[in-house]
């Protein structure tokens, strides 16, 4: 077992907040992150924690030994101020010795499979980290759901049918058949382009009621990463960092008078042959479509430039910022908003503003699903391995790596309509083409 | 000493009869491992308890037929190859003998990646065998010449094998028998009993396997006629020559040269051959209700090709020479059991045949295999201790699959006279694991053939990296010498040199890409950082020495599989430790609440052993996985409480 650590309070400014770690292994971390202080088991302490970069904070600290802790394993439990810099620096000093995020349900987990808890709380895990296979309460709720099992099952099947024909070329080549020409191309596209409307159709539950998107885009070099750091006070993502980190946005949460907000920096935007660059700015415009409000950082006035920008919002609400005024000479008659990152002037403006975008955004977009986030999460691994595969295609790459592609694209679907198992997709191949020698 | 035989008897009349027979038996020495049969499973099984130093007795129906190619004459191909090259990598007879009679060899798949492509080598028929007899008459291995009848079972365990002429005492005891199981042979309306046309089948034992109640079932497969190469136009049809410069099955023991090469040809059935075929259908023993083994979907009798594809107008017949100076060819693709006169009738309304003459006709046959899930992953039977199942009998069809599973066995039954540990290869490590992997967990439900897309860690598993995944362990099971693991181990040397020598220092601003465009770069890149980039043209970006050609190839395909190769890594360390554990057979899931009734009668049917065997059944979710292991807990724990 890994070493895992998890927020035990809520991911929200408070007084306190409580990080629990756990596993066998663990206290050669916390020595580390206590330079070696000495410790007595079961006794509260205040110690100082270090991160890589330094002091973080004065905490408390108890240190449990196995059996005798909740999970089982040796585990300690620390009691920090309740600032996010100061969770967000945990959770990096907590990776940095090779912890890692605890995911749902994984402490009582622990703590069943250490035989820490009784038959009867045993049974209420169940329930806990699953109680109905997921794919019942996915597809058999179809009153809550909709067609939503219907429209994944049929993603799924689009992907199988692009899997029969690939891995037909691959394992019956020598057979004379045709397998498939140029229009594998178009037919994939087809499938990504019905995913990612798919996706779009989706809104998970905590994006719904609790956050309002908001990226931040801009030419490069514009300080987008820095106005995001200011924006939230302190350097990237704490707990929510999104996972699928293949994509270049970085998001984190940012708290303002009581409003969640989703906040995601995206790479620079600009014309590029650079083949890696480009990725990353398909990634940002995908991602504008699952933006609330989009916040243009600039360093100066450039009207083409803005009104690019501005076009890529498309019906999302666009706030158009000028960055650096502490070297730059303010252009306010241009802008709705003056800053600077790197003093902070001009933030408050900032922020209210944007607290009033949402306040007064009327037209809120309609969505067919509501998932999971995890969920959602799964179906953009599939975009991208979908991506990945039309990239392949478009970049002549072997066959086998596309395939590759497809099969993972495919896996996502797995735990909501089942795995497509070689032998069925072998039997697949064999009814629409004839093989055999 | 003598024994007491039974032979069921019936006249006439119809009245049944049981005949003893008292005979002279003559019991032999003792040996550590008998192997009974002389085909691809047992030769690689006695070979490899031969070469780890045990004694082996080799019993076969007829010493001639040792080594016989009894299907179409061609070793290797997609999936297969890579099998071979794991059989060589463990120091098997296979891609020995292969490379001593091989001629044709064709890569296959050259257009696509390193780890699809696939090596396919004709061989001849007559080459191949005198090859692999000659390669174990340099062994130690004892042949014996009789038909098996009876096991020796003592308590629950198998201590030898009665043939008509002696009782062979052995500690272990390899069962490799084929289809010669309960063989029948269909041609129309004939029928005959034998496993191969001209051999005898073998039922008495058999009808032992039966009494043992073993689940067992039926399988049929087909063959096409065989045609007088004399009487075909091969002008008519289109060439396929091999490859040049011609490479090599065996990465280790060659012969000095090669075999004078042949080519193969391709012709096509027409309309005319489908409406014979059609009319006549009704006629083939496959469609008359006498066959109740199921053939293989990828390996369909034209019969099928022509009934189920109605709107194909065309299917490719291949054909395969049968030796250097050997009036015959093998027509690759019209496997049939038609009566003789039609299937003379369709060969010859095929382009090039129409004088065609056949010197044998094709036939179906049918026959019985065990299912392999009540075999252990190191191919042992759970019900008898000592006694080892491999080959065609569990219910696999192919040379390879049938090699493979005898290497596996042979390594198996000698480790554990050895008291050694099992040896098992996971699905990660070899196509060989993939294959024993769905054997001993999910049965067969035809004639199991390997494919590149049953390895689902197939990047990982080249043809061209067999070695560097299982030389080591093949030398520390006693496999191969001491000698070649030195060689490979300098090769692996020079490799890692060159890699960070030429490719991590060698640096450039400029490239040409796919499309044969020039790019520049911003600043020096290595080669290394280059090729990992997908638009590189790896071909004009650096021309290897001669002795560097097979090391920068390697790392062209190591570069381009990198990524998703650390992708599936850490899937299998991820899976790996919860995959180990283990299900008792006892355990009931229908307790589970929460698990579909879908999910519990997979369950229940499939048995799985561990949580890994669990994963691989379709149906089963990962939450499925999740409530499993819980219950698995909780079970363990009623038991301390208990």
């Amino acid at each position: 077992m890994s070493v895992v650590f998890a927020l035990a309070t809520p991911p929200a400014k408070s007084a306190i907040c409580v990080f629990r770690v756990s596993g066998p292994g663990c206290f050669r971390g916390l020595s580390k992150l206590i330079k070696g202080s000495k410790y007595t088991i079961g006794n509260f302490h205040v110690k100082s924690f270090f991160g890589a970069t330094g002091l973080i904070d004065k905490a408390g600290l108890v240190v449990f030994s196995g059996p005798n802790s909740y999970t089982g394993e040796d585990s300690f439990e620390v009691y920090a101020h309740g600032g996010l810099a100061v969770m967000s620096s945990f959770v990096k000093a907590f990776k940095g010795v090779g912890f890692e995020e605890a995911v749902g349900g994984e402490f009582t987990k622990r703590a069943f499979l250490n035989n820490k808890i009784s038959l009867h709380e045993a049974e209420a895990v169940v329930d806990l980290i699953d109680a109905v296979d997921e794919k019942e309460v996915m597809l058999a709720g179809r009153s809550l759901f909709g067609g939503l099992s219907r429209d994944i099952v049929e993603l799924a099947e689009s992907i199988d049918l692009l899997r029969v024909r690939v891995e037909a070329e691959i394992d019956f080549s020598d057979e004379g058949n045709e397998y498939f020409d140029e229009s594998l191309v178009d037919d994939l596209l087809i499938v990504k382009n019905n995913v990612v409307s798919f996706i779009n159709g989706c809104v998970n539950k905590k994006n719904r009621f609790q956050k309002n998107n908001i990226l931040l885009v801009g030419p490069v070099n514009s300080g987008k990463s820095s106005v995001f750091n200011r924006l939230l006070g302190f350097e990237r993502a704490i707990v929510s960092d999104m996972p699928g980190t293949t994509r270049d946005i970085i998001s984190s949460e940012l708290f303002y008078e009581s409003n969640t907000f989703s906040v995601f920096d995206s790479a620079g935007l600009r014309n590029t042959k650079d083949f890696v660059e480009e990725a990353g700015i398909k990634n940002t415009l995908n991602e504008i479509k699952n933006t609330d409000l989009v916040v243009g950082v600039f360093e100066c006035y450039k009207k083409s430039v803005i009104d690019e920008f501005k076009n890529l919002a498309e019906e999302n609400k666009f706030v158009c910022i000028q960055n650096k005024i502490d070297v730059n000479a303010k252009e306010e008659d241009f802008f709705d908003c003056c800053v600077s990152a790197k003093t902070g002037e001009g933030f408050d403006i900032l922020k209210e503003i944007i607290v009033n975008c949402f306040d007064s955004k009327a037209d809120k977009k309609k969505y067919n699903y509501l998932v999971r986030e995890r969920h959602e999460n799964i179906f953009k691994g599939v975009v991208f391995s979908l991506s990945s595969a039309c990239e392949g295609l478009d970049q002549s790459t072997s066959l086998e790596l596309v395939a590759e592609d497809l099969k993972n694209a495919r896996s996502g679907f797995d735990e909501l309509v089942g795995k497509k198992f070689s032998d069925s997709l072998l039997g697949d191949i064999f009814k629409s083409y004839c093989i055999g020698k | 000493m003598y024994l007491l035989t039974e032979l069921d008897f019936t006249n006439k009349n119809n009245k049944k009869y049981i005949i003893y027979i008292l005979k002279y038996i003559n019991i032999m020495n003792e040996y550590d491992v008998i192997v009974v049969g002389g085909g691809h499973a047992g030769l690689e099984a006695a070979y490899a308890v031969d070469r780890i130093g045990l004694s082996c007795a080799l019993v076969t129906l007829r010493k001639q037929s040792i080594g016989q190619m009894s299907c179409n004459p061609a070793i290797g191909g997609l999936g297969k190859s890579h099998i071979v090259r794991e059989i060589d990598a463990m120091g098997g007879l296979m891609p020995i003998a292969t490379d001593m009679s091989g001629i044709q060899y064709r890569t296959l798949n050259t257009r696509k990646g390193d780890a699809v492509q696939a090596l396919r080598v004709q061989c001849d028929r007559k080459l191949y065998k005198q090859a692999a007899q000659k390669i174990i008459k340099k062994t130690n291995i004892e042949i014996i010449e009789g038909e098996v009848e009876d096991l020796v079972v003592e308590g629950k365990k198998v201590k030898g094998v009665v043939t008509d002429k002696n009782i062979v005492k052995g500690k272990r005891t390899i069962l490799t028998t084929g289809t010669f199981l309960n063989g029948r042979m269909y041609t129309g309306e004939e029928i005959e009993t034998g496993g191969r046309s001209g051999d005898l089948s073998s039922i008495p034992l058999s009808k032992k396997l039966y009494q043992l109640d073993i689940p067992m079932g039926r399988l049929k497969t087909g063959t096409p006629p065989r045609i007088k190469l004399s009487s075909i136009n091969i002008n008519l049809m289109e060439e396929q020559p091999g490859e040049r410069p011609t490479p090599w099955m065996s990465l280790n023991e060659r012969p000095k040269k090669h075999q004078k090469q042949l080519s193969c040809f391709i012709t096509r059935t027409n309309k005319t051959t489908h409406e014979i075929i059609k009319k006549n259908t009704h006629l083939s023993a496959m469609y008359s209700g006498n066959i109740v083994g199921i053939g293989p979907r990828y390996c369909p009798s034209i019969e099928d090709k022509v009934n189920r594809f109605k709107n194909k107008e065309g299917h490719q017949i291949f054909i395969e020479p049968e030796g250097i100076n050997k009036d015959l060819i093998y027509p690759n693709g019209v496997s049939t059991s038609l009566p003789k006169d039609i299937q003379l009738e369709f060969i010859q309304s095929i382009r090039g045949m129409r004088n065609a003459i056949i010197t044998e006709y094709g036939y179906a046959v049918e026959y019985d295999f065990i299912d392999p899930r009540i075999i252990k992953p190191t191919l042992e039977a759970k019900f008898l201790q000592g006694f080892y199942l491999a080959g065609q009998i569990n219910g696999t069809t192919g040379y390879e699959e049938a090699a493979a599973q005898g290497l596996i066995a042979g390594i198996n039954a000698a480790n554990s006279i050895k008291k050694k540990d099992e040896f098992i290869l996971e699905r990660d490590e070899a196509y060989i694991g993939v294959l024993i992997n769905d054997l001993t967990n999910h049965g067969i439900t035809e004639p199991y053939r390997m494919f590149t897309s049953r390895a689902e860690h197939r990047l990982l598993l080249s043809q061209n990296n067999a070695e560097q995944r299982l030389l080591l362990k093949a030398h520390n099971l006693g496999l191969i010498s001491s000698k070649r693991k030195e060689e490979f181990l300098l090769k692996e040397k020079k490799y890692k040199k060159f890699f960070n020598s030429i490719l991590k220092k060698t640096k450039t601003k400029t490239f040409i890409d796919n499309k044969n465009k020039t790019k520049h770069l911003k600043e020096n890149k290595n080669l290394y950082q280059l090729l990992s980039r997908p638009d590189v043209n790896p071909n004009r970006l650096y021309k290897p020495k001669k002795h560097e050609k097979s090391l920068y190839d390697r790392s062209v395909v190591e570069i381009k599989y990198k990524g998703y190769i650390e992708k599936q890594l850490r899937e299998i360390k991820k899976t790996k430790k919860q995959n180990n554990k283990k299900i008792p057979t006892s355990f009931d899931y229908s307790s589970i609440e929460g698990l579909s009734n879908e999910a519990k009668e997979k369950l229940y049917q499939y048995k799985p052993r561990t949580i890994g065997d669990a994963n691989i059944i379709e149906g089963i979710t990962p939450a499925a996985i999740n409530l499993i292991l819980i219950y698995l807990k909780k079970a363990e724990l009623l038991e301390q409480n208990a």
